[in-house]
């Protein structure tokens, strides 16, 4: 099964010492995934300082500097991995480092048909094409989507195969998926050394993380551009990251932000 | 021949149906289990478990009752469920993935062990209870799915509408379903944080049982009986001290039913109860369970739990009580498990042990600590022990205030005629 790791915690918890620490222990349980071909993906997100959020409304894009919402922890990073069920999520995420510190929401993805092949592997040749990526974070109001029935729903779905076929043709397409309704997340923190897993996601908000897109694009405005495309944005939001490459060396020196 | 001149013979397909009835008691939550681990969906299994029983109705009537109905039974299952699947038309990547799962293990299947096949009961407690299952559906999923109590049963034990509680299940199959939750044994990793919550939910049906959260009614026999069932269930799947700790911790509470209550459902405190009404051969039962749970190096919390109600049961009287005893478990249980509960309990025993006034300093020292300060019962022991120290004032003031905040009728009342007695 498929699932994505978010990784929730304070910004301004990590001193230049213990992100060190971090980004080591967690590129090394990527190997160790790698390994055993559970990784598809993972990266830090750049600070929600940098993030845009867009809104259609009436055909019109709405754009507002920062993330979707203000919370104490933000969302840092992701990972999308493929083990064989929950137990091994919670066993991963609670080896993560920030599972300590803040949050690992795990979110079990929904299989949509019709999707172009993933292209992780991109991220190794980016440098030359100087295209950036970006994650986009789609946050969708699921009783609204319920009440205006699974037809109106499926034809969004399609809409956002179209899209993410319309930016694979152009080499800008690298994943996307819809995630299970928020009813199916786990959290996982550890304090204490002790590990405490709840039902739920980090935090309960009317609109919540339905699915995501990583894709390339020149800059933030190219971004957020392609973002007003995405269907969901007229009815919910899509907040948009930008990634770290995590070949660039500014990954393991940086005392950003996980 | 008149037919007054021998017994009727009972028909063929009355015996049949007869035996398939008693199967069906003794053996069907058996059969669920390992039809969802083979099937990893929980209405298929229902259904196809359903009908397995329905059609050994009519085959046993023709062919005999097989050697193994229990095998049997799982086989017929797993042909409905692909029927079923075929008939949905969803035989599609998942369910021909399912269609090869059943076939791989089928003919295994007929082979295991009984020790195995019982496993599988334990795999689905432990994802019924699994943490990642809001606690509030643990609960009505473990009481429907594990002992087979109908959803409007688990509904009325817990006096909510059968529909909020259809939805609770809903919802815990679903997480069970799309996040992925595992049919399995929890790894030696996991093993003791997992068994603790499943421990926790036999121990809140039981309480529920026991002491109703609210309402009209102090006990739910249903309830804890169903919980009893579970953990000798439990304590017959896996050998450990913990879980005999809490099937004794229930047995013992169990016993003194009958002597708790009035025929009005008024509450008698355990001091007052007559100890003649305690069962004995419960008492007995959770004697042992303590001993033997209490000689592991690994017992925990609740073998010291059941060795309180231990000391209790063996008491003649409450004066003859050993409150010493009482006080050192309590300390135990506060190394192991720190909470102000606890200590609450554990200053009552002190008063027992050293006078009145020595308990109400501590209960005085959880109060300002701001600790148990809107819990009924915190109150009612200051009420008490103010009583029997002669501070009638303040005895009054407090019992007047765990009247405000006791939420079972029984309680009030019982609170109300000792402030009355004041």
């Amino acid at each position: 099964m498929k699932y994505m790791l978010l990784i929730y915690s304070p910004e301004n918890a990590w001193i230049p010492e213990e992100w060190k620490q971090c980004v080591e222990t967690s590129m090394q349980i990527c190997e160790e995934m790698a390994a055993k071909n559970q990784l598809i993906s993972a990266a830090p997100l750049h600070p929600v300082a940098t993030a845009s959020t867009v809104r259609v409304r009436d055909g019109k894009p709405f754009i507002t500097a920062g993330p979707f919402a203000e919370t104490t922890e933000q969302l840092g990073g992701y990972y999308l991995i493929d083990v064989e069920n929950l137990d091994e999520a919670i066993a991963i995420s609670s080896r993560l480092p920030p599972a300590q510190k803040g949050t690992v929401e795990i979110r079990p993805l929904f299989k949509l048909d019709g999707l172009p092949a993933e292209k992780h592997a991109i991220e190794s040749s980016n440098s030359e094409t100087s295209l950036k990526k970006f994650m986009f974070l789609c946050y969708d109001d699921e009783e609204a989507w319920r009440n205006a029935g699974t037809q109106a729903h499926h034809a969004a779905m399609q809409e956002a195969v179209a899209l993410t076929k319309r930016l694979d043709a152009v080499n800008q397409y690298v994943s996307a998926s819809p995630l299970h309704p928020v009813a199916t997340a786990t959290s996982i923190r550890v304090r204490n050394g002790q590990r405490i897993v709840t039902d739920g996601p980090f935090a309960e908000t009317s609109e919540v993380m339905g699915g995501y897109y990583l894709i390339l694009a020149r800059d933030q405005k190219e971004a957020v551009e392609i973002a007003s495309e995405h269907s969901g944005a007229r009815v919910g939001a899509v907040e948009v990251r930008e990634v770290f490459d995590l070949t660039s060396p500014v990954m393991r020196g940086s005392p950003l932000i996980l | 021949m008149s037919p007054g001149q021998r017994p009727m013979p009972v028909p063929a397909d009355q015996m049949t149906r007869q035996i398939v009835d008693e199967i069906y008691r003794r053996e069907s939550r058996r059969v669920f289990a390992t039809l969802v681990r083979l099937l990893r969906d929980f209405d298929l299994a229902e259904e196809a478990m359903h009908e397995a029983f329905a059609l050994a109705v009519t085959q046993w009537s023709e062919s005999g009752v097989p050697e193994n109905p229990w095998a049997w039974l799982i086989s017929t299952g797993r042909f409905k469920a692909i029927d079923a699947l075929r008939r949905r038309g969803r035989l599609d990547g998942l369910a021909a993935e399912i269609v090869r799962r059943i076939e791989d293990v089928a003919s295994s299947n007929a082979e295991r062990a009984s020790h195995e096949i019982e496993d599988d009961q334990l795999r689905l407690i432990f994802t019924c209870c699994h943490p990642a299952i809001d606690p509030m559906v643990q609960v009505p999923l473990t009481l429907r799915e594990v002992c087979g109590l109908s959803t409007d049963e688990v509904a009325s034990a817990f006096l909510t509408a059968p529909a909020t509680m259809a939805q609770r299940i809903v919802r815990g199959k679903a997480k069970i379903r799309d996040a992925g939750i595992p049919f399995v044994i929890p790894s030696v990793v996991d093993f003791q944080q997992r068994l603790e919550s499943v421990l926790a939910v036999i121990y809140l049906v039981f309480n529920e049982g026991y002491s109703a959260s609210s309402g009209e009614v102090v006990t739910r026999a249903d309830l804890s009986g169903e919980a009893i069932r579970l953990g000798r269930l439990l304590l017959e799947l896996l050998d450990n001290p913990e879980a005999m700790g809490l099937l004794g911790l229930m047995l013992l509470q169990e016993s003194r039913r009958h002597a708790r209550v009035t025929v009005d459902g008024d509450i008698i405190l355990l001091e007052d109860q007559d100890r003649s009404l305690w069962n004995k051969s419960l008492i007995k039962e959770g004697l042992l369970l303590v001993e033997r749970s209490l000689s592991t190096p690994r017992f925990g919390a609740y073998s010291v739990q059941a060795a309180i109600a231990a000391v209790h049961a063996t008491a003649q009287s409450a004066e003859q009580t050993d409150w010493p005893q009482i006080v050192a478990l309590y300390d135990a249980l506060l190394s192991i498990n720190p909470s102000p509960i606890v200590e609450l309990n554990r200053a009552v025993a002190v008063a027992m042990r050293d006078g009145p006034e020595a308990g109400l300093l501590l209960i005085d020292s959880i109060l300002r600590r701001g600790d148990l300060v809107d819990f009924h019962l915190t109150h009612a022991a200051r009420g008490e022990l103010c009583r029997r120290a002669g501070r009638v004032a303040e005895a009054r003031a407090a019992l007047t205030q765990a009247i405000s905040l006791a939420r079972q009728e029984p309680e009030r009342r019982f609170l109300s005629r000792r402030l009355s007695e004041l």
